[in-house]
């Protein structure tokens, strides 16, 4: 069955970065770089930890705000890259 | 030797780009204009010599005009940590006692620590709300420019760099217009840079490694171009191509970020003709791949301290794989000797504590003469660095002798780390260490002795809502006991020894 991209995106976020289970601490729609909710080690945590969730792998070029910015740009990219 | 401001003012009629942000930029010509705005500002507003302006403010174009603007001004620049949080905020603004806060609009942070002062400074807001009264539109670019005489002197205190914000003893780095005068004129020795080059920065300008970049090379009329972070590697390549950088300036987890998530080799960085690397050690392997991936650009290992301005020593790139792992030679003005516990010299080769010499020492920290008789001694600074000295008068470090923890571009002391761990209830007594990360250098491990049931999450939640990220403690472990001294004080060095030794977690 294939795994729901929003919550584990989301769950990584709150457990890793943000320490709480309160799914209110976070919206999908804001920066998660402004906000300083990742910072560049982060970032790259959350890539690994999606890589080996869903056994895909994200290419350098892939690296770029447009779709890692966000949850709600994090969960476009990978409804792209899970159909391809 | 020319100071900061007049080395800007002599591009004044330059169109040449000074500073470019990632979709706005500023000539030289403007950018001086701008400043003597700026200047005109603080004049209406009887800020000048003897006073401080403190800037909250990100890499911009903003953060350049209120510095030159002050220094033109003759006031002295504080410029604030804006990943830090209104805790710290408010002890470095007490301590400081700036005139003017400039800051940018809309931070929670802000709002907090000036609630919080007894005499809050006057403040100007930088960012997009400008409709506001004290917003950077309406102070700034509506004020007519002051005549472009520098009330800026030699001895002038020019910056105050905190390096912790510890609330018994904030560390405030004192450093002259001559002291940063000498430090960008020794860089400018060996880097020989000139209006021709451009340099992509992502270091903080509240960081003396950041400031140093920048001074050292609007001091010449090249081009800064400024990137917010190194989140995203690929952008950063991306803009190293698109400007056809000349050089670039990192830490060692920055070119590990590079070398390990970006294909160097799929862009055209061929106009790269320097890097320069500080902030601790790179592992030789970094090095080595770096040197592959661009082996056109010549590398410039380096070496300082805030204390310093920034820069001691210097490894000229011909010397990188004969001296490597050394971080070379004093720049031009710096002497450099290694000394024994009881002061003496030390021998060819011996280790011992690395103290320097030169117009780049800062004048001490302020309102902390304690911490100022710490380290300097006789016009010596003690750089609590731990170092050898070879034959050929290269210098070797091989350890700090001080707590601070070094993790990616950013300097943190543990006590303002333990003292936000010890408001937390549940804690009973907590130490904080640095632990060896491959990629950050360092990171940080909290040890925590507690009472009832407290968890990791709590402690690093607690953290998260006090502390800048980059001090949120990376690995927490609870403990039944800390190593003390027999007077009570924990051992730290003790601490971080028995963590090295277990391992992560």
């Amino acid at each position: 069955m294939a795994i729901a991209h929003r919550p584990l995106v989301r769950n990584f976020i709150l457990g890793n970065f943000l320490f709480t289970d309160d799914q209110s601490a976070m919206t999908d729609s804001g920066s998660l770089i402004t906000t300083g909710v990742v910072d560049s080690t982060g970032v790259l945590e959350l890539i690994t930890h999606l890589e080996e969730a869903l056994s895909i792998r994200v290419p350098p070029e892939d690296m770029v705000p447009q779709n890692f910015d966000s949850v709600d740009a994090i969960c476009a990219y990978l409804a792209r890259k899970t159909a391809s | 030797m020319s100071l900061l401001p007049a080395r800007l003012a002599a591009h004044a009629q330059s169109q040449r780009v000074a500073i470019a942000e990632s979709t706005r930029s500023i000539s030289y010509n403007a950018l001086w204009a701008a400043v003597l705005r700026f200047a005109g500002a603080l004049a209406q507003r009887g800020i000048g010599s003897g006073d401080r302006v403190a800037l909250l403010l990100p890499n911009s174009i903003e953060a350049v005009v209120a510095c030159y603007g002050s220094w033109i001004a003759g006031a002295a620049v504080v410029p604030l940590n804006v990943q830090a949080r209104a805790r710290d905020h408010t002890v470095w603004l007490r301590h400081a006692e700036p005139r003017l806060l400039v800051h940018q609009t809309a931070s929670a942070d802000v709002d907090e620590a000036l609630a919080a002062l007894e005499f809050p400074p006057l403040t100007i807001a930088a960012g997009a709300d400008s409709a506001h009264a004290h917003s950077w539109a309406a102070v700034v670019d509506a004020c007519a420019a002051v005549a472009p005489a520098s009330a800026a002197h030699a001895t002038d205190l020019a910056l105050i760099l905190y390096t912790s914000g510890t609330t018994g003893s904030p560390k405030g780095v004192m450093l002259s217009h001559a002291n940063l005068a000498a430090n960008v004129a020794s860089i400018l020795d060996y880097l020989q840079l000139s209006d021709a080059d451009s340099i992509v920065s992502v270091l903080p300008f509240y960081y003396s490694y950041g400031a140093s970049v920048l001074h050292t090379h609007l001091a010449v009329g090249a081009r800064v171009c400024l990137e917010a972070n190194v989140v995203f590697p690929q952008v950063l390549v991306e803009r190293l191509a698109r400007e056809r950088a000349t050089g670039f300036s990192g830490v060692p987890s920055t070119y590990a970020l590079l070398l390990d998530r970006v294909s160097l080799a799929a862009h055209d960085l061929s106009a790269l003709r320097y890097l320069t690397q500080a902030g601790g050690a790179m592992p030789a392997a970094t090095t080595a791949r770096l040197r592959l991936a661009l082996p056109h650009a010549r590398l410039f290992v380096m070496y300082g301290q805030t204390e310093a301005t920034a820069r001691l020593t210097w490894l000229p790139p011909e010397q990188l794989e004969a001296k490597l792992g050394s971080v070379g030679r004093p720049i031009v003005g710096v002497r450099i000797t290694i000394r024994r516990e009881d002061g003496s010299a030390a021998a060819t080769d011996e280790v011992g504590e690395v103290w320097a010499q030169g117009a780049n020492v800062m004048r001490g920290y302020w309102r902390n003469q304690e911490a100022t008789a710490a380290v300097l001694h006789d016009g010596w600074l003690k750089t609590g660095d731990l170092g050898r000295m070879d034959a050929d008068g290269v210098l070797w470090l091989v350890g700090r002798r001080s707590d601070m923890i070094k993790t990616g571009a950013h300097r943190v002391h543990p006590i303002d780390v333990e003292e936000a761990i010890a408001e937390l209830g549940g804690v009973v007594e907590v130490a904080v260490v640095g632990i060896d990360d491959a990629v950050l250098g360092q990171v940080i491990r909290a040890c925590i002795v507690r009472r009832g049931n407290l968890d990791e999450n709590t402690v690093r939640a607690h953290c998260r809502a006090r502390l800048a990220a980059y001090k949120i403690p990376k690995q927490v472990v609870f403990v039944e006991a800390l190593p003390k001294t027999a007077s009570g004080k924990i051992k730290r060095a003790e601490v971080a020894a028995q963590a090295a030794s277990t391992g992560a977690n």
